[in-house]
């Protein structure tokens, strides 16, 4: 019971999304683990990608006996049977399920389960790789999460399917604050993009639930102050690439109302893909590469509760 | 407490504080014009064409009237006037600070407050005469009898929905320049993959077509010309 105690008071959860598959969200969180594992930090990688898990493979890890669907099927007890060690100090994983077949879609039972084991375990810290899309459960677990980060790449399907993420997310953790079931209804309305209301943006929501309940108006405008997602730009080439974080997160905060921290970028590289194909870590066999050198400053970014400024970059 | 865009004052605006130096606001303006590029793939999906213009316009006015100090002066008395003393503490982002900063007041309308400025603005240039509305058809299914969306399919899809390239590049908030490289292929003169798709996404939106089949298509054209496969 200490022992429980003790995990839930240090323990930071993040959750790496996007909306999109192949942006590089499972490279990040392997690296983003293994780099926090360097700092002497325990940290626990749940690959939480229930369609696609591959986060063993960022790792240069073949498919694990034990995995998240032995747990989710109930053929073990608890989440600690299904973690195993990696070779590096520090790292253990628990890998995706490989045979569940509604493993993207658990129901709400085990759901819940899956997030009442993961807040009792001990780690430092403990990174979530979701999978593509914004469909209810990766909002979840991404709202459940201590830091939300968002994966883009730097071109217009991967930024339009983050804007959704953004938005999908925001109303979702509305909802789950409001009481009054009109409130919530009107959520649902405002989620569909060609709504009849008119309501286009988390503003004009804000703006039409203030006039029916002043108060919960009051009560979702913080709400919005303290949703704060964090955002990586993968597969930069050019500085107009880097720029794109800074024009989302202020397209975001003048758009949205939303507040989006820029951690930064990660370069392109070829030394990428050749670590992947040779089943070795990014950071492990180049550690000192442009890519994992990014990842590094992003870590950093988020330890210090710091983003990325223009004036680093001009 | 939350506020539109519309309703940003110019420090707002430029994200910069009240007493910002005229250092800081050239800088805030460089910057801000970076973020607001009108070709930038992170606005188009939220904000329409005809937005991000008047965006980029009151960027420039507000740069314009912060930027002297005469004029600076008189929109800092007109924003004291409208009870909402700006944020005093500097540095902080200003995100941050506007949540934390004044109780709802009646806001300030920069269309109003700015025409009235201008009128005492030496320095002002006019303003550009405003944008036709061009109206963006909702996307169309491609028609089955086109077989190849090549440069020249799209001038001709363009010149038959008689478009001219000025307009499309209104439309689109592309440069003239890279809807001509567009449609005649001039691959090596067009910028980055990334950006290309973007722009095609536009140019298909504006010819009312879904995009993915038409962008698909041309970048294809590009790879083989750009990006041929490596030789074994
Ligand atoms: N910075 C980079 N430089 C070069 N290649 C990269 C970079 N980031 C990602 N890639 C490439 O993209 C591929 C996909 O990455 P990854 O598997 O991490 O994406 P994902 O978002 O987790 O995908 P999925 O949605 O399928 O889970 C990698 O195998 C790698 O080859
Ligand atoms: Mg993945």
């Amino acid at each position: 019971m200490i022992e429980i105690q003790d995990a839930l008071r240090k323990k930071e959860i993040w959750a790496v999304g996007g909306g999109k598959g192949g942006i590089g969200k499972s490279l990040i969180t392997g690296n983003i683990g293994i780099t926090l594992a360097r700092l002497k930090k325990r940290v626990l990688l749940v690959d939480a990608d229930l369609g696609g898990a591959n986060l063993h493979t960022t790792l240069g890890i073949g498919v694990p006996e034990m995995t998240l669907s032995d747990f989710l099927n109930r053929r073990v007890e608890t989440i600690q049977e299904v973690i195993i060690k990696t070779s590096i100090p520090n790292l253990s994983l628990v890998s995706g399920a490989q045979d569940f077949l509604d493993a993207a879609n658990p129901n709400f039972a085990q759901k819940a389960r899956l997030l009442r084991h993961l807040e009792t375990l001990d780690a430092d810290y403990i990174l979530l790789d979701l999978g593509a899309g914004t469909s209810f459960n990766i909002l979840d677990f991404f709202l459940f999460a201590d830091h939300g980060i968002l994966v883009v790449l730097p071109e217009p399907t991967a930024i339009e399917n983050a804007y959704r993420f953004i938005k999908s997310a925001f109303y979702r953790r509305f909802k789950k604050v409001v009481s009054s079931q009109n409130i919530k209804d009107l959520i649902d309305a405002a989620m569909d993009q060609k709504n009849s209301m008119g309501i286009r943006t988390p503003y004009d929501l804000i703006e039409r639930i203030k006039q029916l309940e002043p108060e919960s108006g009051e009560g979702l405008e913080l709400e919005m102050m303290k949703f704060r997602p964090k955002l990586i730009v993968n597969q930069v080439r050019t500085k107009n690439d880097i720029q794109i974080g800074f024009s989302m997160k202020s397209a975001c905060q003048k758009y949205f109302g939303i507040n989006l921290e820029y951690l930064g970028y990660v370069e392109y590289d070829d030394c990428v893909w050749q670590s992947i194909r040779s089943k070795r870590p990014l950071a492990i066999e180049y550690p000192y590469s442009r890519p994992a050198r990014c990842i590094e400053r992003i870590v950093h970014n988020v330890l210090r509760k710091e983003q990325l400024t223009a004036s680093m970059l001009y | 407490m939350i506020k539109k865009i519309e309703d940003l004052n110019y420090y707002e605006l430029l994200e910069i504080s009240t007493d910002a130096s005229s250092q800081d606001i050239h800088r805030a303006y460089d910057r801000i014009r970076k973020i607001y590029e009108p070709n930038s793939i992170a606005l188009y999906s939220l904000f329409s064409a005809e937005e991000t213009t008047s965006i980029n316009q009151r960027i420039e006015d507000a740069y314009r009237t912060l930027v002297y100090e005469e004029s600076r002066k008189r929109y800092d008395a007109l924003l004291r006037q409208s009870h909402q003393p700006p944020p005093a503490t500097a540095a902080a982002p200003l995100a941050e600070k506007r949540y934390q900063a004044q109780p709802v007041q009646p806001s300030l309308s920069l269309h109003s407050d700015n025409r009235y400025l201008k009128n005492a603005e030496p320095a002002q240039e006019p303003l550009p005469p405003p944008m036709p509305a061009v109206v963006i058809p909702t996307p169309q299914p491609i028609p089955p009898t086109i077989t190849e969306f090549t440069g020249s399919v799209l001038k001709a899809l363009r010149e038959q929905r008689s478009i001219t390239v000025r307009t499309l590049a209104d439309m689109t908030k592309l440069g003239t320049r890279y809807i001509d490289f567009i449609e005649a292929e001039s691959f090596s003169k067009l910028p980055a993959r990334p950006y290309l798709r973007g722009f095609l996404v536009l140019y298909a939106k504006a010819l009312g077509y879904e995009s993915e089949r038409l962008v698909n298509e041309y970048l294809k054209r590009y790879d083989a010309v750009m990006n041929p496969p490596k030789q074994k």
